[in-house]
């Protein structure tokens, strides 16, 4: 596998989430989480994506290596509140069922709720082939309904593009 | 915009992250037909907001309020400043949290075409008065939390200003050049941990504020207490609220203005709703049915009768047709009564909300 193969020499750059994208408090936040998730202590990363696919920047999507072994994936995504935008960050295992789901940075009190660790451990477990309805199998909070619909709406989207990415022959599972 | 994909909705949110403004609004045009005498129509109110984010941890909001087309108000205009995830600290004209309508009121939000009556009676809303306080939330425990120092209710401004019929409400000063005298405190905690059900308690507390200084008769104490739960499963949803205030020195207040001000106001409602359509459609038919049950003469003191005229019974029962997410037309019919005789008074109103 080309990610895997690579790895070695990616690895010895200590490469880290710090991309164009993100700046560095988002990155650093997402480090912690990822680490916390896999219960070590210097993940490393790698983007996984050599070119953008349909609905996936390359820039927000890294495979994570704890000592030279592929553990999983983080996804960094962006999505609407109701008068700014907020990023989050879904950590998957190497089958991309997810392990984690947690809003890294919230800029504004509305819609805050959406921050819950309660509320997030719905995505818990899911896979590429789920997908995500507000109200259906996503529960809604009252007071919070753009961004609990625009987070739904995220993961639903997110999954589909894995899968179709999945199922275009990528990426090949170790 | 409709965006095909996350990747062309993100892609357009980092272009416009650069862009620091936020605009929005919402509005409520209403019909209300009345038993025996001439209906209504009336933009009753038309909201502009602004948002201006200054950096990451700075933000500007204002709303500015169009009342029945002529009267201008802000409705709320602070700044929040974001200290850590956990703790935000906030300053300007802010609305005090207490029930759900005050802070969560735009027509999409709640159903019936006004408001409920225990919203407007008991807990004047939109109340809104200058402070500066702290809000946040945890997302370990899922919960949420607003205290602020803030200016009261007027009840002496040359005059006195305070009734039975409506208690606090025309003390209201909007943040309008108001008189302060006392300060007053407001704190409201929600929690969210619990599926589909949220829960708040808030209280507020303080004195009543004056132009006369030097007459205690001017004023009032008060403390308000609020309990209320939003609850939300599939196509049921259903929400409640319960209110008390309990007033201070109002016999001399009464006496000193020859006023009816009650000692202890409050009541409840409740709301049960169920959408018509299936969950898989991008609209929503919600019929529901709300009871309301209130008094603003719940006690009173100095030997004052209380009046029953005072203790309202409503029944409303209606739909609302969110047309799309922000849109909806709503309709209803009301039956009010009071404690004071059986006569019931129907009312009819029909509407149209929007917020963007």
């Amino acid at each position: 596998m080309k990610i895997l193969s690579l790895s070695a020499f990616l690895l010895s750059l200590k490469l880290s989430l710090v991309g164009v994208v993100f700046s560095l408090h988002i990155s650093k936040k997402a480090e912690r989480e990822i680490n916390k998730v896999f219960e070590i202590d210097n993940a490393t990363f790698v983007q996984t994506l050599d070119q953008d696919i349909p609905g996936i920047d390359k820039d927000r999507l890294y495979t994570i290596f704890d000592q030279g072994n592929a553990l999983g994936f983080a996804y960094v995504g962006e999505a609407s509140s109701q008068t700014d935008t907020f990023e989050y960050l879904v950590v998957f295992d190497t089958n991309f069922a997810v392990k984690k789901a947690k809003v890294l940075v919230y800029r504004e009190d509305y819609g805050s709720e959406i921050g819950s660790k309660r509320w997030l451990k719905q995505f818990l477990d899911k896979t590429p082939n789920d997908r995500f309805a507000y109200r259906q199998n996503i529960a809604a909070i009252s007071g919070a309904t753009i961004s609990v619909k625009s987070m739904t709406n995220a993961m639903n989207n997110l999954m589909i593009s894995l899968a179709s990415w999945q199922n275009n022959g990528k990426p090949n599972k170790s | 915009m409709n965006f095909q994909n996350s990747a062309m909705r993100q892609l357009s949110n980092l272009e416009n992250s650069e862009n620091r403004i936020t605009l929005g609004g919402y509005g409520e045009i209403n019909f209300n037909g009345y038993d025996g005498k001439p209906n209504e129509i009336d933009v009753q109110r038309l909201v502009l907001l602004f948002a201006y984010k200054f950096d990451d941890r700075t933000q500007f909001v204002t709303e500015v309020e169009y009342e029945h087309v002529k009267e201008v108000y802000v409705e709320q205009a602070f700044v929040n400043y974001n200290i850590t995830d956990n703790l935000n600290a906030r300053a300007g004209l802010m609305l005090v949290p207490m029930g759900i309508i005050n802070e969560y009121h735009e027509g999409p939000t709640y159903n019936g075409v006004e408001r409920p009556s225990l919203d407007g009676k008991v807990i004047p809303t939109t109340w809104r008065e200058i402070g500066f306080g702290i809000a946040g939330r945890s997302n370990e425990l899922s919960f949420r939390y607003q205290l602020y120092a803030m200016n009261g209710f007027v009840s002496f401004n040359e005059d006195y200003v305070l009734r039975g019929s409506d208690g606090l409400r025309k003390g209201r000063q909007k943040g309008a050049e108001s008189v302060n005298s006392d300060i007053n405190f407001a704190a409201k905690i929600e929690y969210y941990g619990l599926p589909n059900i949220r829960f708040g308690l808030a209280a507020y507390s303080g004195k009543t504020q004056t132009t006369d200084l030097d007459n205690a008769a001017t004023q009032v104490g008060l403390t308000m207490l609020g309990a209320d739960y939003r609850y939300t499963k599939g196509r049921f949803s259903s929400r409640g609220q319960w209110v008390k205030t309990s007033l201070r020195d109002v016999a001399a207040y009464n006496t000193a203005g020859n006023k009816d001000l009650g000692s202890t106001m409050g009541g409840y409602y409740i709301e049960g709703a169920y959408n018509l359509l299936p969950l898989t459609n991008r609209q929503r038919l919600d019929i529901f049915v709300r009871y309301e049950d209130f008094d603003t003469h719940k006690k009173t003191d100095g030997g004052m009768m209380a009046n029953p005229a005072y203790h309202r019974k409503e029944t409303t029962v209606g739909f609302s047709y969110h047309l799309a997410p922000g849109v909806v037309f709503k309709g209803d019919y009301q039956s009010k009564k009071t404690a004071a005789s059986d006569d019931v008074v129907g009312q009819l109103n029909f509407g149209v909300g929007f917020f963007f």
